[in-house]
């Protein structure tokens, strides 16, 4: 249901811009924090272990020890915060001395033996007291007379905690920060940036009927637009063209038609105008009979320019004998051309894939243009020629050389070479324009030349696939 | 043969009626697809002519009612001259249809044809007053003299003696003698009846092939 709406592209990429802000800052945040981290614990850990060492040093002298028995105040000093942990105790027995202002409970841990040198890896990291974490290290000390003695220090983290929440928070509150500048920048500029597109838009609203001529003015535009504003250029071109050619088709028909109706209605009205004979009242319906006809042909042609369907006219397509096709045609326009003086001459060769109507259709009104204009005497042909790609069919005949500026619009509707010669009540000037609608109908090729006195049509029928 | 036209147009109506009476026909005329289709019901027809586009009940619907009961033969009139619409007129069970305008000899060959019964037997030999025709050798000869006829001419001449007393439109002839199913902007038909006059009827005294004005050709014995 919702696949059909639409989204806005300006929203859709300030979000990508703002997450991508967001999880790009919060990975560089959550990385450096980590080396912070890591940092802050080894400097407190070597801290915690240097301690250790330096009792270590200070109990192997038995001076200090007195010292600590008798001023433990000193010791207790020492350290300087409330976080950090001192105990010096004989195995078994209450500590010789006890540092612990903030009371913390101190876990049993396993001492690192008197001989050996303490590293980082001797430090125990708790759990601790809140969630903040607790780090100790222990050591047995040789100390002379009193034997061993374990010296167990700890430092709870509070200060190392609060800088890292602090650094968390500031990553955090930076990234989102960055996210929603990002988020409303990418929004703007986007925006911004599809201005040309809307004004295209405002544009293109505005072409009608009545401006077709206008066109996308393609100044300040982005580059990714050209091809876009190009197109609808060329498809305003084509469009405008059709549409000439549309109202001058209307025009023409309607210029057609004027004659017929006009012979219709004059004959009609003067032979009403007083009593006749029966024999001039059929006269006169015979008359309007031919000119009802020339109507309904006009219809007919006109229909079958208009009619959009050449899916159809691709199905009936048959396999049909070149040789037969053009025999046919001979056959059928052999007295009209022995009427003109003139003779055919056939030759057929190959298969032709095409619907059997209209080829007869289009190569009866080359036909009958080719008697209509060819010399007395001279010869009709009708050639159809093979090749691999599919089948020529070449209609000639002699006469009067076609000026060339008339050739390309001679497959016009309603187009003529002579306007006055023309107005026979047998042509209505679209015999070639359905010609031409046939080829199209079979993805053919039509063409006209005219040398010398002889003039040749050619249809190319392509073979079946 | 019994006729029923069903036609809204009143012009329409009217000459179809008067034509078609005028041939010696009986013929009886609907105004409306309702009144169509129940005397349709109630007659028997040999053929119906049937308009498609009426007020109250539309050809279609006539039709469809109509083939629930009867398989009358109907020819249809349309006046659209789209390919959908006569298919689906045919798969409604029409037998034939005509599209406006159409010629009026053209309707009734057709009618004729839709009402002709069983097969139609070829005649080996042809006789019409003095013409003799043999199919078969076409071989024609005229009062004892023969006459040498193209292909074309001869199956003309063939059409003609086969239809005789009927009045052929000139696209008839044309779809007939050559396979060209479409008016085209030529006197082709006529030229070749010229010809073909100058041959079988010119040099005798009783001429077969007369001219109907506005219409076309009926080959026959009487003038």
């Amino acid at each position: 249901m919702s696949r059909s709406r639409h989204y806005s592209l300006t929203l859709r990429l300030a979000l990508i811009f703002a997450l991508l802000a967001f999880a790009l800052l919060a990975t560089l945040g959550v990385a450096l924090y980590r080396e912070l981290e890591r940092e802050l614990i080894r400097r407190d850990d070597t801290a915690l272990i240097s301690r250790v060492d330096q009792l270590r040093n200070l109990l192997s002298d038995s001076n200090t020890l007195d010292l600590i028995k008798t001023k433990p105040e000193l010791f207790q000093n020492m350290l300087g915060n409330r976080e950090s942990v001192l105990s010096i105790a004989a195995p078994g027995q209450p500590p010789l001395l006890l540092v612990n202002p903030a009371n913390i409970e101190l876990p049993a841990i396993e001492p690192v033996p008197g001989n050996h040198v303490l590293v980082l890896s001797d430090v125990q990291h708790l759990p601790g007291l809140n969630g903040i974490p607790f780090s100790t290290v222990a050591a047995t000390i040789n100390a002379g007379d009193l034997g061993s003695l374990q010296v167990t220090s700890g430092r709870l983290m509070t200060e190392r905690t609060a800088v890292l929440a602090s650094y968390r928070l500031s990553v955090y509150t930076l990234a989102s920060i960055a996210a929603i500048i990002l988020a409303l920048a990418g929004y703007l500029l986007v925006h911004r940036g599809l201005l040309p597109l809307r004004r295209l838009a405002r544009h293109a609203q505005g072409i009608g009927v009545g401006n077709l001529a206008e066109r996308l003015d393609s100044e300040g535009a982005p580059k990714e637009l050209l091809p876009m504003i190009e197109s609808f250029n060329t498809m305003l071109e084509r469009l405008s063209k059709g549409f000439v050619q549309l109202g001058q088709v209307s025009t023409d028909m309607a210029h057609e038609l004027r004659t017929p109706i006009n012979n219709l209605l004059g004959e009609t009205q003067v032979a009403l105008q007083q009593q006749r004979s029966v024999d001039s009242y059929q006269q006169l319906l015979a008359s309007n009979v031919e000119e009802l006809e020339r109507l309904a042909r006009m219809l007919d042609n006109m229909l079958f320019l208009a009619r959009t369907d050449p899916a159809s006219a691709l199905r009936q397509r048959q396999a049909l004998d070149a040789a037969d096709e053009v025999e046919r045609i001979a056959d059928y326009f052999e007295g009209l051309a022995a009427d003109a003086g003139m003779h055919i001459v056939v030759q057929g060769k190959g298969v032709i894939w095409a619907e059997p109507m209209l080829l007869r259709r289009a190569l009866a009104n080359l036909c009958a243009n080719a008697i209509k204009y060819g010399a007395p005497g001279s010869a009709l042909s009708v050639q159809a020629i093979a090749t691999d790609e599919g089948v020529n069919v070449r209609v000639s005949n002699q006469g009067e050389t076609i000026p060339a500026e008339h050739l390309p619009r001679l497959f016009e509707r309603f187009y003529r070479v002579d306007e006055s010669r023309e107005r026979s009540s047998q042509s209505n000037g679209l015999g070639l324009s359905i010609v031409a609608t046939i080829m199209q109908l079979h993805n053919g090729r039509y063409r006209v030349s005219s040398e010398d006195g002889i003039t040749t049509f050619e249809l190319f029928f392509p073979a079946r696939d | 043969m019994n006729i029923l036209v069903v036609e809204d147009e009143p012009k329409a109506g009217n000459y179809l009626l008067n034509g078609l009476q005028e041939l010696g026909y009986s013929v009886s005329l609907a105004r409306d697809g309702v009144d169509g289709l129940h005397q349709a019901l109630e007659t028997p027809f040999d053929v119906i002519v049937l308009d498609v586009m009426m007020p109250k009940m539309d050809g279609w619907e006539v039709l469809r009612r109509l083939r629930r009961e009867a398989d009358t033969p109907v020819l249809f009139l349309t006046a659209r001259d789209d390919i959908a619409d006569r298919i689906k007129g045919l798969e409604l069970g029409a037998d034939d249809y005509l599209i406006k305008p159409f010629s009026f000899a053209e309707l009734v060959a057709r009618l004729r044809t839709l009402t002709r019964r069983g097969p139609i037997r070829e005649e080996e030999h042809l006789q019409i007053a003095d013409l003799q025709i043999d199919v078969l050798k076409r071989r024609v000869t005229r009062a004892g003299t023969r006459i040498t006829l193209t292909n074309k001419e001869f199956a003309l001449l063939h059409l003609f003696a086969t239809h005789q007393d009927q009045v052929l439109s000139r696209s008839l002839i044309a779809s007939r003698v050559w396979d060209m199913n479409f008016d085209s902007d030529t006197n082709v038909v006529d030229v070749a009846v010229r010809r073909l006059r100058l041959k079988i009827d010119d040099p005798f005294q009783l001429k077969l092939i007369h001219s109907v004005r506005g219409i076309g050709y009926r080959f026959d014995t009487q003038p």
